[in-house]
């Protein structure tokens, strides 16, 4: 594990969840959005969204030195869009893994095909498409986001250079 | 057997604070060893910061997870952004995302002074800068923190 993708992993996942709950709470939707939510739940999403997000940045690292070299942080941001789009896909299987389970335990047997799993193939592909179209959204511009900030960092269009 | 929400609630803000704990006293120590006046090797200094940032984005995830929990306790009753209450938990919130999108640029910068050959002076004085930043904010958001379990404007 790498410090850089790590601190990217986790700022990505903490950003998008706080600007979410910035956004909603100023909306004063926030309370009713949460209380239906279980706590257990709520706390299993998140780590699910940190893990996925982890998993993709460092996928989008792999082979790439963002602190020394210029020519691999140009590089970044096209990955940012794909990986971010396999983030968005990931979550939501995870999701829908944990939807389809739940409700085919609360559905009597004999209503499980008809009422959850049909609908479910019906739904799936149409919501991975979606997924990867908002991941891939929030990954480019999580990519510029970046990009911003290795630029406050000192991490320049040029080739950084050792302090010394 | 069922888990009493109380004890799960408690569980959730002893962790909220744990973290908080870790990442401001952290960003304290990197600070308060970084200002001795060539107490200690550039080197050391460093060191100490690489060790705290993997904890800090640790601990800013569990921040953030344990924060949105400590809210969902309120669930319908927690009051909404137009009173004192909801509006020092907008700055609150908008202080944590400003302070974890700055806190980026600081990782970034210690780790390409650790990839430096030698790290002088002036490294440590630019860490020095960043810490007393990032611990300044904290502080802040600290304060806003024990206003918002404490105030009376509730």
């Amino acid at each position: 594990m790498k410090l850089v993708t790590w601190s990217l992993a986790t700022f990505h996942a903490t950003t998008f969840v706080l600007a979410i709950v910035l956004f909603a709470y100023s909306r004063n939707a926030l309370g009713a959005g949460l209380s239906g939510l279980n706590t257990f739940v709520g706390l299993g999403l998140f780590v699910a969204l940190w893990a996925t997000t982890y998993v993709t940045t460092s996928r989008a690292l792999r082979g790439l030195d963002l602190i020394s070299s210029a020519r691999d942080r140009g590089a970044y941001p096209r990955r940012t869009l794909r990986w971010g789009a396999a983030n968005g896909m990931s979550f939501l299987a995870i999701l829908g893994a944990v939807a389809l389970v739940a409700a085919i335990a609360n559905t009597r047997p004999g209503q499980v095909t008809s009422g959850i799993l049909v609908p479910f193939l019906f739904i799936a592909p149409i919501a991975l498409v979606a997924s990867a179209a908002v991941g891939g959204a929030v990954g480019a511009l999580f990519g510029i986001i970046d990009l911003a900030l290795f630029a406050v960092a000192g991490l320049t269009g040029e080739e950084a250079k050792p302090i010394d | 057997m069922e888990l009493d929400p109380n004890v799960l609630h408690v569980a959730i803000r002893w962790l909220h604070v744990a973290a908080m704990a870790t990442a401001f006293g952290g960003a304290m120590t990197v600070l308060a060893l970084a200002a001795r006046p060539g107490a200690d090797s550039a080197s050391a200094v460093v060191s100490v910061a690489i060790r705290y940032e993997w904890m800090f984005w640790a601990a800013a995830g569990v921040l953030a997870m344990t924060g949105i929990g400590n809210l969902a306790a309120f669930g319908a009753a927690l009051l909404g952004p137009s009173t004192d209450w909801g509006a020092t938990l907008l700055l609150k919130l908008g202080s944590v995302l400003a302070l974890v999108v700055l806190s980026l640029p600081r990782t970034l910068a210690v780790a390409r002074v650790r990839a430096s050959t030698t790290p002088d002076s002036d490294s440590v004085t630019r860490l020095r800068n960043l810490y007393g930043a990032s611990t300044g904010a904290f502080a802040l958001i600290l304060a806003l923190a024990i206003w918002l379990a404490h105030g009376i404007a509730r």
